[in-house]
């Protein structure tokens, strides 16, 4: 038994910081801000990335991966979203489109799309969930009605991340409304510039490009664009989704915010309320745990047992993120509202706990999560 | 890196539960509460298993067995002083007390005892009788003398993460009782498992539970070679984390059982009764934390983004 990352994986995590702080300017808070300059900044940092191998890091060398091991692969998750995911929206396509296209996809699709993700040129959206089906995707009503060789769809998606800017989405529709509920869906590579797609972004307190609604009339899509086999678009989805099992490192994020506010606080740091203080110990051993619960879940890799420990590292490190929020709002006092660049650490507090209020809504709710647990603990499947 | 613990050491882990289950489990411990013998026959079972000959102080092999072993003693609520006895000094069991209020666990058994406290002041001590308390029925309140010296550090750690896999073994087998009763009791025509309270209940448990595993896993394998100082800090958290979940899991126990949990009939109600001077002594988790504050500028509590401490010279 040991904790060690491995050497490689210590190496990786030096040369990213390196290349963060000389690239990523100070304050940078993501892509999905009102300055379009931070876009760019994920844009040629992607390339960046991409043109060291790091960008698809996990995947084989023959589709422009890195053929790194799991480990690196933690640490890039780890480091990437500790610094705001300065891969921006690129973390969708090179963690589960990309994988999934490596199972399912065609050898055209495969040709079509992976190296243009492991090269960071393009960006993928979700086109899953709709006003009626959230959790519940198996349930969806966009359809999609047979028209010569291929569909024509019509549905609405909604809280689409990166519709606005991606040029390509895994829509899901329902290619036969009269089969049984897991054979009704199949899963569509489309283009976001054909006709028939209007996006309209939704102001949220999350910021712009987090949430869109996606309007699709008569869309044109065609026998080669669809992902597996037709009607298998729900268990397609699921193992896909089964890629990005571990998620976001979300506990990354609150450690450095708390380093980076203790570092800020300097001596002050000590005269803070002892409950504070107290709470801030709770929350770096709670951190801990989820860091914990993670790596077991990437140890598991295949075993059965993953996805629920997956859940478990979910739902420890969701929970975090709204525990860190809470205690460095309390610690900020007056200023905690405060935002822009004048904001304490550039605003990346006040960004943290807007964010944070979505972490266990995001990616599968913390309910799913629970439920996914309770089922394992049980040994049941109610 | 490899998170599961070695093959050996697991199935000396069951190798002991099964011991323990032979010994009588929670409801032996019960019956210890009025008869003497069975402690002696605690400390049988433990020799049996070779349990009194681990060197957990230099043999990293016998710390992690030591380790599993806590961990099914803590699930049979196994009526014996272990960690205090593999951390004897010279022979005297050594317990770790708070000097304002010191009370031993099993204090009353024969042999000699010494006692110190979490930063290492060592005491003589002069245990009194049992008190026939229901929380800690063997805790036993005890005299220190001036302080007598100090013991090393390392031994307060190995203690508290000894005492940590303890607790852990009784909330996992607290979670399995639980999980027994609501599949198996049946309300409003179902079982209470089909509730979906009940199963969110247990999902929060069970992920606590988890984490907690996963914890006592992390800090068991790095005893010993970390910087004296975050060992210390590791054995700290590990406490803490153990008493906090050992309190959310038996309440979920005990709310999810009902009226039977409070029963010594069932075993939830023996393993909460039995694991209340681990979770609550030396010092409570809120003092823990206390201690654990000034870690974080100090670097000791460790994360992804803290320098290194260097090993302070001996």
């Amino acid at each position: 038994m040991d904790y060690d990352l491995g050497a490689d994986a210590v190496e990786l995590r030096k040369r990213l910081r390196d290349l963060i702080s000389t690239h990523i300017p100070e304050g940078f808070l993501g892509a999905c801000t009102d300055d379009p300059k931070d876009l760019a900044t994920t844009e040629s940092f992607c390339k960046l990335l991409a043109s060291d191998g790091l960008l698809a890091l996990a995947w084989p060398k023959e589709h422009g991966g890195g053929g790194g091991s799991v480990w690196q692969q933690t640490v890039l998750r780890e480091e990437m979203w500790a610094h705001h995911e300065p891969r921006g929206a690129q973390y969708m396509g090179v963690n589960w489109v990309g994988p999934a296209l490596m199972r399912y996809g065609t050898p055209e699709q495969k040709a079509r799309h992976l190296s243009a993700i492991s090269a960071g040129e393009v960006i993928w959206c979700q086109g899953f969930s709709e006003p009626e089906a959230g959790t519940d995707l198996a349930s969806l009503r966009t359809r999609a009605i047979p028209d010569g060789d291929g569909w024509r769809v019509t549905g609405q998606k909604v809280w689409t991340s990166y519709a606005q800017m991606a040029s390509w989405c895994v829509l899901a529709a329902c290619t036969d409304p009269n089969a049984p509920k897991p054979k009704r869906l199949s899963l569509f590579l489309v283009p976001m510039d054909r006709p028939g797609i209007t996006v309209r972004p939704i102001r949220s307190m999350l910021g712009p490009h987090h949430l869109n609604e996606v309007f699709l009339d008569g869309v044109e899509v065609f026998a080669d664009e669809v992902l597996g086999e037709v009607g298998d678009g729900w268990r397609v989805m699921r193992e896909a989704l089964a890629f990005e099992r571990v998620g976001i490192a979300r506990y990354a994020r609150c450690e450095s915010l708390l380093d980076r506010m203790q570092n800020e606080l300097g001596d002050d740091w000590d005269r803070l309320p002892e409950s504070i203080r107290a709470r801030w110990v709770r929350a770096l051993i709670d951190l801990r745990v989820a860091r914990l619960l993670a790596y077991r879940a990437v140890s598991l890799q295949d075993d059965p047992s993953a996805g629920p420990a997956a859940s478990a590292a979910r739902i420890a490190t969701t929970t975090c993120d709204q525990q860190v929020a809470e205690l460095l709002f309390d610690v900020l006092g007056p200023s905690a509202l405060d935002s822009g660049t004048s904001a304490r650490l550039h605003g990346a507090i006040e960004d943290h706990w807007r964010y944070a209020q979505a972490a266990t809504v995001a990616s599968g709710t913390i309910e799913v999560q629970r439920m996914l647990v309770a089922r394992e603990t049980l040994g049941d499947h109610g | 890196m490899n998170t599961a613990l070695p093959e050996d050491i697991t199935e000396f882990g069951a190798v002991a539960a099964k011991r323990f289950t032979r010994f009588g489990g929670p409801q032996a411990a019960l019956q210890a509460e009025t008869d003497e013998h069975l402690r002696h026959q605690a400390r049988v079972a433990l020799a049996d298993l070779g349990a009194l000959d681990l060197d957990v102080r230099s043999a990293e092999d016998d710390l992690l067995a030591a380790a599993v072993l806590c961990q099914a003693a803590g699930a049979a609520a196994l009526p014996y002083p272990i960690v205090e006895e593999l951390l004897a000094i010279d022979g005297a069991r050594l317990a770790l007390v708070n000097p304002e209020a010191p009370r031993i666990d099993h204090g009353d058994l024969a042999g000699d005892w010494i006692a110190a406290d979490l930063d290492g002041t060592r005491y003589r001590v002069q245990p009194s009788s049992r008190t026939g308390a229901k929380l800690g029925p063997f805790l036993v309140p005890a005299t220190l003398t001036e302080p007598d010296g100090t013991v090393p550090a390392a031994d307060v750690d190995v203690h508290l993460t000894l005492g940590s896999w303890r607790i852990l073994g009784a909330v996992q087998q607290a979670l399995e009782i639980t999980r027994q009763h609501v599949t198996a009791r049946m309300q409003f025509g179902k079982p209470l498992s089909e509730f979906q309270a009940v199963r969110f209940t247990i999902a929060d448990a069970a992920v606590a539970v988890r984490g907690l595993h996963e914890l006592a896993k992390y800090t068991i394998s790095r005893t010993g070679s970390t910087a004296a100082q975050v060992c210390s800090a590791d054995a700290l958290i590990l406490r803490l984390k153990a008493a906090d979940t050992a309190r959310q899991v038996l309440r979920t126990a005990h709310q999810l059982l009902g009226a039977l949990g409070f029963c010594d009939e069932s075993d939830v109600s023996i393993l909460d009764r039995h694991t209340q001077p681990l979770i609550r002594l030396p010092v409570s988790s809120e003092m823990l934390a206390l201690r654990l504050i000034p870690g974080v500028r100090g670097g000791q509590l460790e994360t992804l983004f803290s320098e290194p401490v260097a090993a302070e010279p001996v």
